[in-house]
């Protein structure tokens, strides 16, 4: 993802402030443009952050070992990848 | 004198005159019961005085005219009052108060006492073992035991070989000894309470594999957050050693990169079941997480030491999963407010109002025009305007649209997408309960939302109705003065779909 996105809160927090200033209708054009990219390359950030990560379910073993979990612990499940 | 004197505290014990039955079964544990006699009532009397060693069968006839004098050592004397004592307090209940408690190689020494009495005791660092309760001077209890004599002192003690407190049960008194301690330490302060995150990004869980609790977990997380990453680190959560089980779950999943939160789960159970989260290593263990703890142990009216140093406590294991999503949905409602206030800015904005129009009933499709045509239909003339304006305009809205999404999905991971929307289909195939479906499309469309009011917001939105934007060769700048470019300079122009290379031939600044 994209490095000069720290995290989703600070994703979300810039999101904020760009749909302020767009509000505020201070900007120039060029400013417009460059807080409007921004917000879309946020927002996409955000709504793969919410995506992006799959259902998944691992046990850590007695040897420090991720392995996935039985099929009877993640089997009822109402959505599976 | 001397029979009196020793008369004393055997005159107490009728047992060997009443019941001659116990007799027999006992002569090796006590060398002085085969010396007595069946036949007369004085026996008991001699028997004590005259052990069969230091006197000939017929001492009993004898001593009964003549008592004899029989010396003792004393040794031999102690040896005889161990052996009677031991075997007549072989297993008593005593109650009293403990006092001069302390510790030695591991023994514990204490005194029971009561308001004329009192009675040393010690207990052996194996039974002590075994105590969940620290035994502390004033506190009252009933110790079982049996009674022996330390012969080089010629003290006789009670040798406890388990301990309750009287009134609290044993662990309810070794909680409140814990909690008292941890809580002292600073443990349960609020400063130390750390914020969970907005998102976990992988949510691990200590708890058994067996339990309920696991399951509820697992469903609730897979309900409210459905592509959740989960570590569960199997342990223990009930019987000896559960405790440090946990603990070391706790330390090792805690560490696993990725893991933001942790939570630690166990359904309900009595006191003895939930033990293990009463335990200080379990408590440290949290303490020094590097990441956040969530408890879920018991019922709602359990409370554990665990619940005390955990950053969150919650009443059950499966509400310990609806924290971890509820900062999910915390998190939803901040674009909620986005949203809305982007939606403000639109309606201040009186030259976007119109687009916003068309964007909100392209969005509401075939059911919101009807709606909309009642509405005006009352002036006709107003309203076949108004319908050819709204076609005109949400053709150009549809383009608009269609320009950018064309440019979404350049960079957008299109199978992603549809994975996303396949899923989204699996759940409306009614997997999911209603309310589930409707949260989750109702999310969905607050982003597409958000996305098409940042999309309304654009500057080159209006590129939609015929402007341009000209920038200079590099694309860096916007002209806005004819006086930045030269003849012979070239320019780049971006119209709502595609952009020129232009050459610059006259300028009239």
């Amino acid at each position: 993802m994209d490095a000069s996105i720290k995290d989703f809160e600070a994703a979300i927090a810039e999101l904020e402030t760009i749909v302020k200033k767009l509000e505020d209708g201070d900007a120039t054009l060029e400013q417009s443009l460059a807080l409007y990219e921004r917000g879309v390359q946020l927002s996409r950030f955000c709504h793969s952050r919410l995506e992006e990560a799959e259902r998944r379910i691992e046990i850590l073993t007695e040897r420090g070992e991720l392995r996935p979990a039985p099929a009877s612990l993640a089997g009822d499940e109402p959505e599976r990848r | 004198m001397a029979p009196s004197l020793f008369d004393l505290p055997f005159e107490d014990d009728p047992e060997p005159v009443l019941e001659p039955e116990p007799a027999p079964p006992l002569p090796t544990a006590s060398p002085s019961s085969p010396a007595v006699p069946t036949t007369d009532g004085s026996a008991p009397r001699a028997r004590s005085l005259a052990p069969s060693e230091s006197q000939p069968p017929t001492a009993a006839g004898d001593s009964r005219t003549t008592p004899a004098r029989t010396v003792l050592t004393v040794t031999a004397i102690t040896v005889q009052i161990r052996d009677r004592l031991e075997r007549d307090f072989f297993e008593v209940w005593v109650e009293g108060e403990l006092s001069n408690c302390r510790l030695w190689n591991g023994h514990l020494y204490l005194t029971l006492k009561d308001d004329r009495s009192q009675l040393r005791g010690f207990m052996f660092r194996s039974s002590l073992r075994y105590l969940r309760f620290k035994p502390v001077d004033g506190l009252r209890v009933i110790a079982r035991g049996k009674v022996s004599v330390y012969e080089a002192k010629g003290d006789y003690q009670l040798q406890c070989d388990h301990l309750e407190p009287q009134g609290l049960g044993a662990l309810q008194l070794a909680f409140e000894q814990l909690k008292k301690r941890l809580h002292a330490e600073g443990l349960f302060s609020a400063e130390r309470k750390r914020p969970l995150p907005a998102l976990p990004r992988k949510i691990a869980i200590v708890t058994s594999l067996d339990g309920a609790a696991i399951r509820d977990i697992i469903n609730v997380l897979g309900r409210r957050h459905h592509n959740a990453h989960i570590v569960i680190r199997p342990s223990r959560v009930q019987g000896e050693g559960a405790g440090a089980e946990v603990a070391h779950a706790i330390r090792a999943v805690s560490r696993v990169p990725g893991v933001d939160v942790v939570i630690v789960a166990r359904g309900g159970g009595s006191i003895e079941d939930l033990w293990a989260f009463n335990e200080e290593s379990v408590a440290r263990a949290i303490a020094h997480s590097p990441v956040p703890v969530i408890s879920g142990v018991g019922h709602e009216s359990d409370f554990t030491i665990a619940d005390f140093v955990a950053d969150l406590r919650a009443p059950t294991p499966s509400a310990a999963a609806e924290m971890v999503v509820t900062a999910k949905e915390e998190f939803r409602g901040r674009i909620d407010r986005l949203a809305d206030r982007a939606r403000a800015a639109l309606r201040s904005r009186v030259q976007r109002r119109s687009q916003r129009v068309h964007v909100l009933t392209a969005r509401s499709a075939l059911s919101g025009v009807p709606g909309r045509v009642a509405m005006r239909g009352r002036h006709a003339s107003e309203l076949s305007h108004t319908l050819t304006r709204g076609i005109r305009q949400r053709l150009a809205s549809a383009e608009r649209r269609l320009v950018l999404l064309r440019r979404q999905l350049d960079t957008f991971d299109l199978g992603r997408r549809l994975a996303s929307i396949r899923t989204r289909m699996v759940a409306a195939d009614g997997r999911l309960d209603a309310a589930m479906i409707k949260r989750q499309h109702h999310a969905h469309l607050q982003w597409r939302d958000h996305i098409a009011r940042l999309e309304a917001l654009s500057p080159l939105a209006v590129l939609g109705r015929g402007y341009a934007v000209a920038w200079n060769a590099e694309r860096t700048r916007v002209l806005r003065d004819a006086r930045d470019v030269a003849p012979g300079d070239r320019v780049r122009v971006t119209l709502a779909q595609g952009e020129l290379e232009c050459d610059v031939r006259d300028q009239k600044a």
